[in-house]
C-alpha cells in the first residue's frame, strides 16, 4: 500500500507515454505529423472555458463507472459489470424523471437518484452473493449481465416505456423541473459532475477512514489473512459489489437526468468499459480516477472535433484509450506477479 | 548400491533468503542405485536443497557432484539434461489429456508426413510407454484421462515421463501422502525395480516406518544442515525419530521457574471431528480441557493434524461433529469474528500468508482485527491518528524494529514479523492464545522474546494451546503435551520433565499401524 507519490505519478503516466508513442507511430504510418494533431488534441480540449466545460461534461460519466469500478478492483475482485448497472440506472432515473408528477418538484431528482442507486445496487448484488457463496466467476457473471441489462432496457424503451410521441427506441423527456442544472450554459456540463466529485470524494473517505474500506482493501491483498483476523471475505465480497452496483446507477442516473433527458438505445457508449481503463490507469487511487476522468473525457470531447477538423478519424482516441489499457494492466499483472514470487520464496 | 559411486552430491552447500539461512553446510553424498531417504521437520531445509538439485536456485557457496564430478546446474532444463528429475506433491498432468497424451507432452516423437507439418507417432509414443512402463513393472491404459486415473497411477506415469526423458535420479517429494496403504506397497516395489536398474531415487518423507522399510539409506535434515545420515539396516525408528526432533545443538536459555496456579477451565474440547477437505487431515475424537494460566502443548510429526485441531478452534475449519466450550458457552460453530471478540487469538503457523498482509502496511496489520473497535473506530469513522498511536505502543511493547509504519510488512525481519503478529494477537487482552509454530524462523533473540511473552501471557491467566515442530520448546514451556498422530491423541506427557525419545516414539505410534 505504501508508495511513494513519485512511484504512484510514474505509475499513471507510463502507460500513457506509451499509448501516446505508439498512437503516433500509427499517425506517422498513415503520414500525419503526430505533434501537430497532439497539440490539436490539446487545444481541443482545454483550449478555451467552452472547450474544458465539454471536456468536463464528457469526463462526467466516467467518474462515477472509475469509482464504481475501482471499489471492486482494489477488493480483488474483477467485476465488468458496471456498464450493466449504469445502464439499469440511467433507464430507472429516467423512469422515475418522467412518471412523478411534477408536483413533487425539485424533490424528483433525489428520488430518481436513490431509486437508480437501489437498482443498480440490487443488479450487482446477484453477482456479488453467487461470487461470495458459491465462487461463480465475477467476470464471466457480470459480463453476462450487461447483455442482460441491455436486453431489459432494450426491450422497455421499445415497449412499455417508448415515448408515444417520438418514433423508436426512446423514452418520453424527463419533466423540466427534474434535469440536473447545466453549470456553464451553453456547455452540457451539468451539475453531475458536482455529483461526481462527491462520489469520489466519498469513495476517498471509505477507502481510508471506514472499517468495511480497509476491510476490503485487505481482502483484496490476501483472504486468508483477512480471515484470520475475523474479517468476513463473503460479507465484504456482497458488499463492494453492491457499493459498486450503487455508484454505477446513480451514474447512470446522472447522464439520464443531466445530459441525455431521456434514455435511448446507446445510452452508453461502454462508459463502464472506459471507466475501467481509469481505474486501471488510476491503480483505484481517488485523485488517479479524477485524473483519468478528465483525460479520458478529454480525448472523447476532442476526438469528435478533431475528426471534423482532420482526416484522422475517431478510431485514434480507440487506438490511444485501448493502448492505455493494455499498458495499465501490463503494469498491475507486472506488481501481482512480483508478489507470487515473494510469497513461493 | 553394490558399486558405492557417487551419483550426486551436494559439498558445502549454503543458501539463504534475506536474513532466513535455509542451508548452511550442506555434505551429502547420494550412491548410485541406491534409494535414499531424506526426512526433516517443514523448514529444515529439503525443499531448497531439492531446488538447488533442480537448478532452480542457485546456491550462494559450495558446490554439486554429478557423478562425481563437480557440475554447475544453471536451470531445470538442464538438470533434466544431467539426469535430475522431480516427482511433485502437485502432479504436473493437463487434467483433460490422455495419460499417453500427459506422456510425450512437449517432447512428441514425431513423423514428419505432412511436409512442413509435422504429425506426432502415436504408434511409437505408446510403444515406449510400454516398454518403460514394463520395465518397473506395471501395465498402463494410455488411452484414459489424466483426471479419471487414479493417484498412484499418475505417480508412476510421472515417473515414466521422467524416465523417457532420460533421467537416472529421481527425487519423490512426499510420494506416499496422496496414497493408500495398498498403492503404497505398490509404489514401494516400482520404486525397488527402478533401483535395482541402476536409478537413483531420493526418497523425501515424514513417515519414518515408510523409510525404514523402502530406503536404502537415510539422512536426516534439521535447521539447514544434514544432522545424520546413515545406513538404513544400521539405524532404527527411534534414533531417526531423534535426530528429527532435537539434537540438543541449541539449548534453550530461559525456563519457566514457577508452576501457575491453575484457574478455572477455560476451553473445552469434546470429541471434536473434523473431515479431511483436499488433502489436510481428519481429526478424530479430540478432547482436551484447557484452564487458565495453562500451557498445553501438541506435538506430531508435521502433518498429523496438529494444525487443523487449531484451525478448528480458531474457526477456519469446518468442525463436523463435537463440541467446542468457552467457559459453558458453546462456541462451536460461531465465526472467527465472534470468537475473537469472545477472547480467543490466533498465531497462524503460515507467517507469510495468514500470519500477516505482508504487501499492506506495517501499520494496517498491526490494527487489523481490532479496526472495529473503539477508540479506533467511533461507530462512524476511522480515527487515524489514534490507529497510528494504538499501532505505535503494540510495536514498541514488543520492541519491534521497524523502518517506517507506513511500509510494507515485508520490511521487516522473520522474527519481528513474527513479534508483529504476536503483538496484534495479543494486544485485545485475550483470554486464550491459541499458537502454531511460535518461533519458526525466528533467530535466538526473537524466540526468548516470543517465550517469555508466552509464559507472561500464562501467568497472568491466560490460557495458551500451542503446538511446535521444536519438541524442546513445548518442553520448556508447556505444562501438558499431548501427542498426535494421523489426527488422533496417542498420549500426552508432563512438559517439563518428560523424555524427548518418549514423545518421539508416540509421535509416531499410530503410524506404524497403517503400514
Amino acid at each position: 500500500m505504501y508508495n511513494s507519490y513519485l512511484q504512484r505519478g510514474l505509475g499513471f503516466a507510463l502507460p500513457l507515454l506509451a499509448a501516446f508513442l505508439i498512437s503516433a507511430i500509427v499517425l506517422i504510418l498513415i503520414g500525419e505529423n503526430p505533434i501537430k494533431i497532439y497539440s490539436m488534441l490539446v487545444s481541443e480540449s482545454f483550449g478555451s472555458s467552452r472547450r474544458t466545460a465539454a471536456t468536463l461534461s464528457a469526463s462526467t460519466p466516467l467518474l462515477f463507472t472509475a469509482v464504481a469500478t475501482a471499489i471492486c478492483f482494489r477488493s480483488g475482485a474483477f467485476n465488468v459489470g458496471v456498464e450493466g448497472a449504469f445502464l439499469i440506472g440511467g433507464l430507472g432515473g429516467v423512469f422515475c424523471g418522467f412518471i412523478l408528477p411534477v408536483q413533487l418538484g425539485i424533490l424528483i431528482i433525489p428520488i430518481a437518484i436513490i431509486f437508480a442507486g437501489l437498482l443498480g445496487g440490487i443488479w450487482l448484488y446477484f453477482p456479488g452473493y453467487l461470487l461470495a457463496k458459491y465462487e461463480v466467476d465475477e467476470v464471466v457473471s457480470t459480463l453476462m449481465l450487461n447483455f442482460i441489462a441491455i436486453a431489459i432496457t432494450g426491450y422497455l424503451i421499445n415497449g412499455p416505456l417508448l415515448s408515444p410521441i417520438s418514433g423508436n427506441n426512446v423514452t418520453p423527456l424527463v419533466h423540466d423541473i427534474a434535469k440536473l442544472p447545466r453549470l456553464l450554459p451553453p456547455s452540457t456540463l451539468h451539475a453531475g459532475f458536482i455529483l461526481g466529485l462527491i462520489c469520489v470524494f466519498m469513495y476517498s473517505l471509505w477507502c481510508n477512514r471506514t472499517p468495511s474500506g480497509l476491510e476490503s482493501a485487505l481482502i483484496g491483498l490476501n483472504q486468508r489473512f483477512s480471515n484470520a483476523v475475523g474479517i468476513s471475505v463473503q460479507k465484504t465480497l456482497i458488499l463492494v459489489m453492491v457499493l459498486s452496483g450503487i455508484i454505477g446507477g446513480i451514474g447512470g442516473a446522472s447522464h439520464g437526468l443531466g445530459q441525455l433527458y431521456r434514455f435511448s438505445d446507446g445510452f452508453s457508449p461502454g462508459y463502464g468499459f472506459t471507466g475501467m481503463a481509469v481505474a486501471l490507469l488510476a491503480r483505484n487511487s481517488p485523485v488517479g480516477i479524477i485524473a483519468g476522468s478528465i483525460l479520458f473525457g478529454a480525448l472523447a470531447s476532442a476526438g469528435t472535433t478533431i475528426q471534423l477538423f482532420s482526416d484522422i478519424p475517431l478510431d485514434l482516441i480507440n487506438i490511444i484509450q485501448g493502448t492505455v489499457m493494455i499498458f495499465a494492466v501490463i503494469e498491475l499483472t507486472r506488481i501481482s506477479f512480483s508478489r507470487k514470487l515473494k510469497v513461493s520464496i | 548400491m553394490k558399486t558405492h559411486e557417487i551419483a550426486l552430491g551436494a559439498k558445502n552447500i549454503y543458501k539463504s533468503y534475506g536474513s532466513v539461512n535455509a542451508n548452511e553446510g550442506i555434505d551429502l553424498t547420494i550412491d548410485r542405485g541406491s534409494i535414499h531417504a531424506l526426512v526433516g521437520e517443514n523448514g529444515a531445509g529439503k525443499s531448497t536443497l531439492m531446488r538447488i538439485f533442480q537448478g532452480i536456485e542457485q546456491p550462494d557457496f559450495g558446490t554439486i557432484l554429478i557423478d562425481g564430478k563437480p557440475k554447475k546446474i544453471t536451470n531445470p532444463k538442464q538438470a533434466l539434461k544431467m539426469g535430475i528429475g522431480m516427482v511433485h506433491q502437485e502432479f504436473m498432468m493437463a487434467p483433460d489429456l490422455t495419460l499417453l497424451e500427459n506422456l510425450i507432452l512437449g517432447d512428441e516423437p514425431i513423423i514428419k508426413s505432412w511436409g512442413i507439418f509435422p504429425k506426432i507417432n502415436w504408434n511409437l509414443a505408446e510403444k515406449e510407454g510400454n516398454e518403460l512402463a514394463s520395465k518397473i513393472g506395471v501395465t498402463i491404459d494410455w488411452r484414459r484421462k489424466a483426471n479419471d486415473a487414479p493417484v498412484h497411477i499418475l505417480q508412476f506415469v510421472e515417473i515414466i515421463r521422467l524416465l523417457r526423458k532420460g533421467c537416472r535420479i529421481i527425487i519423490l517429494d512426499e510420494p506416499t501422502a496422496v496414497l493408500a496403504p495398498t498403492q503404497v506397497e505398490e509404489l514401494f516395489n516400482l520404486l525397488r525395480k527402478l533401483s535395482h536398474s541402476g536409478a537413483t531415487i531420493i526418497f523425501i518423507s515424514h513417515k519414518i516406518n515408510e523409510v525404514i522399510a523402502i530406503a536404502d539409506h537415510v539422512s536426516v535434515m534439521r535447521r539447514g544442515k544434514i544432522s545424520f545420515s546413515n545406513n538404513i539396516n544400521n539405524t532404527s525408528i527411534e534414533e531417526i525419530a531423534f535426530h528429527i526432533v532435537g539434537d540438543n545443538q541449541k539449548k534453550l536459555t530461559i525456563s519457566k521457574n514457577s508452576k501457575n496456579s491453575l484457574g478455572n477451565t477455560l476451553l473445552n474440547i469434546d470429541n471434536l471431528c473434523s473431515k479431511t477437505i483436499k488433502k489436510s487431515q481428519q481429526l478424530r475424537d479430540i478432547s482436551l480441557k484447557l484452564k487458565a494460566g495453562q500451557i498445553i502443548g501438541i506435538a506430531g510429526v508435521s502433518g498429523n493434524g496438529q494444525i487443523e485441531l487449531l484451525e478448528c478452534i480458531v474457526g477456519l475449519r469446518k468442525i463436523s461433529k463435537g463440541k467446542i466450550y468457552l467457559q459453558e458457552k458453546n462456541i462451536t460453530n460461531i465465526s472467527v469474528f465472534n470468537k475473537r471478540k469472545l477472547g480467543i487469538s490466533f498465531v497462524s503457523s503460515d507467517r507469510a500468508n495468514e500470519g500477516l498482509c505482508l504487501n499492506s502496511s506495517i501499520e494496517n496489520n498491526a490494527i487489523a482485527g481490532s479496526h472495529r473497535n473503539s477508540p479506533i473506530f467511533n461507530g462512524y469513522i476511522l480515527n487515524r491518528k489514534i490507529i497510528q498511536q494504538i499501532a505505535l505502543e503494540r510495536l514498541n511493547n514488543l520492541s519491534i524494529k521497524y523502518g517506517n509504519i507506513h511500509e510494507n510488512a515485508s520490511s521487516l525481519s522473520g522474527g519481528n514479523q513474527q513479534k508483529l503478529v504476536f503483538a496484534r494477537e495479543i494486544s485485545n487482552k485475550p483470554s486464550i492464545l491459541i499458537i502454531a509454530q511460535p518461533t519458526r524462523g525466528v533467530d535466538l533473540n526473537g524466540i526468548k522474546a516470543i517465550h517469555n511473552l508466552i509464559i507472561e501471557f500464562a501467568s497472568q491467566g491466560g490460557a495458551v494451546l500451542m503446538t511446535s515442530e521444536e519438541i524442546e520448546e513445548l518442553q520448556l514451556l508447556s505444562d501438558k503435551i499431548f501427542i498426535i498422530s494421523n489426527g488422533r491423541f496417542v498420549g500426552s506427557v508432563e512438559g517439563q520433565n518428560s523424555d524427548i525419545k518418549e514423545i518421539g516414539k508416540m509421535m509416531i505410534m499410530d503410524a506404524n499401524k497403517n503400514v
